[in-house]
């Protein structure tokens, strides 16, 4: 989990915006900065070269005379005030290390350093530095170089008279002053890249900042949006009108249209409620209303004859058969609306599967028709409920009721993953396509006995488990309803109510 | 060659007819009365100019007349001034004035007192960076600085001294130069430029007093004999008046104020009227040397 959190991937805009502009920048200043120190180093590198052949010219210029005579005191005090830093002309300030003159024969006619190299002795000099002065002396040419360790320009320059070379003039001029120069850009620039680099991070982060904000408010609201609720992002959240402004604005539109489209659908939904509630008395009327009509006919005629008693013994059953029907009905409907639950359609709960077996198997003896039982001994424990019994005991009644002929009715159970399957097949007559969607609907049938309440209820109980029906029918061969219930949850409501 | 950026700059002031150390003296002074030039060479300190301004007027006002002190690298070119004419005194060295001329131009007007008495030395300096010389044996193949070919203190005794003791002044250094002033010798061997010098007692004792740092950087190796100082000299024929005034302000100087500041400023005690005869041991000297006298 750290390990996620720290990969770069994971970090937020907020610091990676920063960071990277801050890098980016930093990188920028540097290259610009190394490009400047550089050209500053080419430039002053040439300068001290140039600067080492002028006071070498200088010196070269006043020398010749005393060049001439070996006036070895003129010659030193030439270079000496020629060479010093605080000359006001010429030098100017050269930061003059060491500085001879020497004869045609390489030796030392003055020195900044007699004690070094004593006048009219052979120079002592390294390798190149003796090479430079050879060619002072021997081409008249001017050179100048730098030493090995770059911390020293040395430049070599012949004494002329009338053509002819009568000694060479060697300067050396260190480097510190430049190489303090370029140390003192260097660190300029670098503080510079590090505060650009800051000033960067920190327009970045305000920059990121802005839009981060709006973004976390989207994600916020998506969130109270995928949990159902309603949610509009405030103007104060989105100040710019860029692109994420532009998607904050579609966001509030969109959950605006989802809560208008929610209001629709929860009228929608009342709306089919009222329609359910009127469809349910218009049943309960209608179904009442038959018998009753049947029933006043016969009250009509037992009035007109009084006395006739074949009537009464006739028209009585008749009447009380349609008051059970209504009862039944009036029942079965109470016993559905009050407890939700659907136990009253069958009033006791039995204990074994196989007692229901034997009723139901009781239910069709006498008649043209067979009961197939197969339940696995793993989901026998389902059948135990009473709203699975109730809701097989219903599907059985309505597979009988459709093989008015006789046949088999097959009741089977198994598990399927964690579901428990249960199906209820018959042989009947089927279910027309167009009816399929319907027969969940309350008081709707085909039967002219029956009160439409048996699949709503089988439904419902169903439902109420957590369960699915599905409806597998073709008219003429047969029908089979299948119950799929969360086997696993059930069986562990059941273990919990053994252990209570 | 800062002395001479100096001199420039003061002329460039236009200080006053008595500042003008160079050759043709100034303008204002030229207006009225020529004025009283007077030669300098390396004999005194040249490094305080402001001295020889002030002295220049305080002798104005004594003479009633502008002076104007000229000055020139060496001995021979304040003597070709003299023999001309062009100056009318001068302060040279105790050589050139010992020489015999024919027929003689000079006289001699006065002698500075030096630590009282109208003597000097010369020392043969050696640099302190040049500890292998401890003896004039010592400076033998070693760099030797001279002030002038015309100087006593500064050529004649220190070669005189170095025959005395058995060497050869013309082999025994590997180099010698001149440097054409007392006070450049003494830097030559404070710098090491040169190994060992000759050097006007003088000289050497008022850098020691002036500049200590630099006379440090130096150290005696060898004191001569004491000569007479180097003089004050009068051109003849500039008229006995005006040599007498001079000769009265120089020795007045002792007995005024102003003039005792001036003296202070250069170390010495007064000026004096001495013998010919106190330079007849540069003369012998000279004679000695193969020189001529």
């Amino acid at each position: 989990m750290m390990r996620a959190s720290l990969h770069p991937r994971s970090w937020s805009l907020m610091v990676k915006l920063p960071l990277t502009i801050g890098l980016i920048i930093g990188c920028v200043a540097m290259v610009i900065g190394i490009a400047i120190v550089k050209e500053q180093q080419a430039q002053g590198t040439a300068a001290l070269e140039e600067r080492t052949l002028t006071v070498a010219r200088a010196v070269a210029a006043a020398a010749p005379e005393a060049a001439l005579r070996n006036d070895y005191w003129t010659l030193h005090k030439v270079l000496a005030t020629m060479t010093r830093r605080t000359a006001t002309a010429g030098s100017a300030g050269a930061p003059v290390t060491t500085a001879m003159i020497l004869d045609p024969g390489v030796r030392t006619l003055a020195s900044l350093e007699p004690r070094v190299n004593p006048i009219a002795l052979p120079a002592v000099l390294a390798e190149g530095t003796h090479a430079m002065a050879a060619a002072a002396l021997d081409k008249g040419t001017a050179t100048v170089r730098w030493l090995a360790d770059e911390s020293v320009v040395e430049g070599a320059v012949p004494v002329t008279l009338n053509g002819t070379t009568l000694a060479a003039v060697v300067v050396r001029l260190s480097a510190a002053d430049l190489s303090a120069a370029l140390w003192e850009a260097t660190r300029i620039i670098l503080g510079l890249t590090v505060l650009l680099a800051i000033a960067g991070s920190v327009a970045a982060a305000m920059i990121s900042r802005r839009m981060v904000r709006p973004l976390k408010a989207l994600a916020g609201g998506m969130d109270v949006i995928g949990r159902g609720g309603s949610h509009l992002i405030p103007e104060s959240a989105v100040r710019d009108r860029d692109e994420i402004g532009r998607l904050v604005d579609r966001f509030n539109r969109m959950s605006a249209e989802l809560a208008e489209a929610r209001r629709k659908e929860q009228e929608l939904a009342v709306n089919e409620k009222l329609v359910a509630v009127g469809r349910i008395a218009a049943g309960v009327a209608h179904e009442v209303n038959n018998p009753l009509a049947g029933m006043l006919n016969c009250l009509d005629t037992l009035r007109s004859r009084p006395g006739d008693q074949v009537l009464v013994e006739r028209y009585l059953p008749v009447i009380e058969q349609g008051l059970h029907r209504i009862q039944g009905i009036v029942q079965g409907l109470l016993s559905e609306l009050r407890d939700g639950r659907g136990t009253g359609g069958c009033a006791t709960a039995l204990g074994d599967p196989a007692d229901l077996r034997d009723l139901l198997a009781a239910d069709l003896r006498g008649r043209a028709l067979r009961l197939d039982w197969d339940v696995e001994a793993a989901v026998a424990p389902i059948l135990r409920r009473p709203s699975v019994q109730q809701a097989v005991t219903n599907l059985v009644k309505n597979a009988v009721a459709a093989m008015p002929d006789g046949g088999r009715v097959g009741v089977r159970a198994h598990a399927r993953g964690d579901e428990a399957v249960i199906e209820v097949e018959d042989e009947g007559h089927g279910i027309a396509q167009e009816d399929v969607g319907r027969i969940f609907d309350p008081f709707y049938t085909t039967r002219n006995d029956g009160t439409g309440l048996g699949l709503w209820i089988t439904w419902r109980l169903i439902d109420d488990l957590g369960g699915a029906i599905a409806v597998d029918s073709e008219p003429g061969v047969g029908t089979i309803v299948r119950l799929c219930l969360p086997l696993n949850q059930l069986m562990g409501d059941m273990d919990e109510r053994m252990r209570v | 060659m800062s002395i001479q950026l100096t001199r420039r700059a003061l002329l460039a002031s236009a200080t006053g007819a008595a500042g003008a150390l160079l050759v043709h003296g100034s303008a204002r002074a030229a207006e009225t009365v020529p004025p009283i030039r007077i030669g300098l060479t390396s004999v005194v300190v040249r490094e305080n100019l402001d001295f020889f301004s002030d002295w220049a007027a305080y002798l104005a006002a004594r003479l009633e007349r502008p002076v104007t002190f000229i000055q020139r690298r060496s001995y021979s070119e304040i003597m070709d001034l003299l023999k001309s004419g062009d100056v009318h005194f001068a302060w040279i060295c105790g050589y050139p004035y010992a020489r015999r001329r024919d027929p003689e131009f000079l006289e001699l007007l006065a002698v500075p007192l030096w630590q009282g008495a109208p003597l000097y030395q010369s020392y043969i300096i050696a640099s302190v960076g040049a500890a292998g010389i401890q003896t004039l044996a010592d400076l033998h193949s070693g760099v030797f600085a001279y002030s002038d070919p015309d100087s006593n203190s500064g050529y004649l005794v220190p070669r005189d001294m170095l025959t005395r003791e058995g060497m050869s002044p013309e082999s025994l250094f590997r180099v010698s130069f001149f440097t054409w002033d007392h006070g450049e010798t003494v830097q030559a061997v404070a710098d090491g430029v040169a190994d060992a010098g000759a050097v006007d007692s003088y000289v050497w004792e008022y850098v020691e007093a002036t500049q200590p740092s630099l006379a440090g950087r130096t150290r005696v190796l060898a004191r001569s004999d004491r000569f007479g100082f180097p003089p004050l000299v009068a051109r003849r024929g500039i008229g006995n008046d005006l040599t007498r005034r001079m000769r009265g302000a120089l020795l007045g100087m002792a007995d005024d104020t102003a003039g005792r500041l001036l003296l202070d400023r250069l170390a010495l005690d007064g000026f004096s009227v001495q013998p010919d005869s106190l330079y007849d041991s540069i003369r012998e000297l000279a004679a000695r040397s193969g020189r001529p006298a």
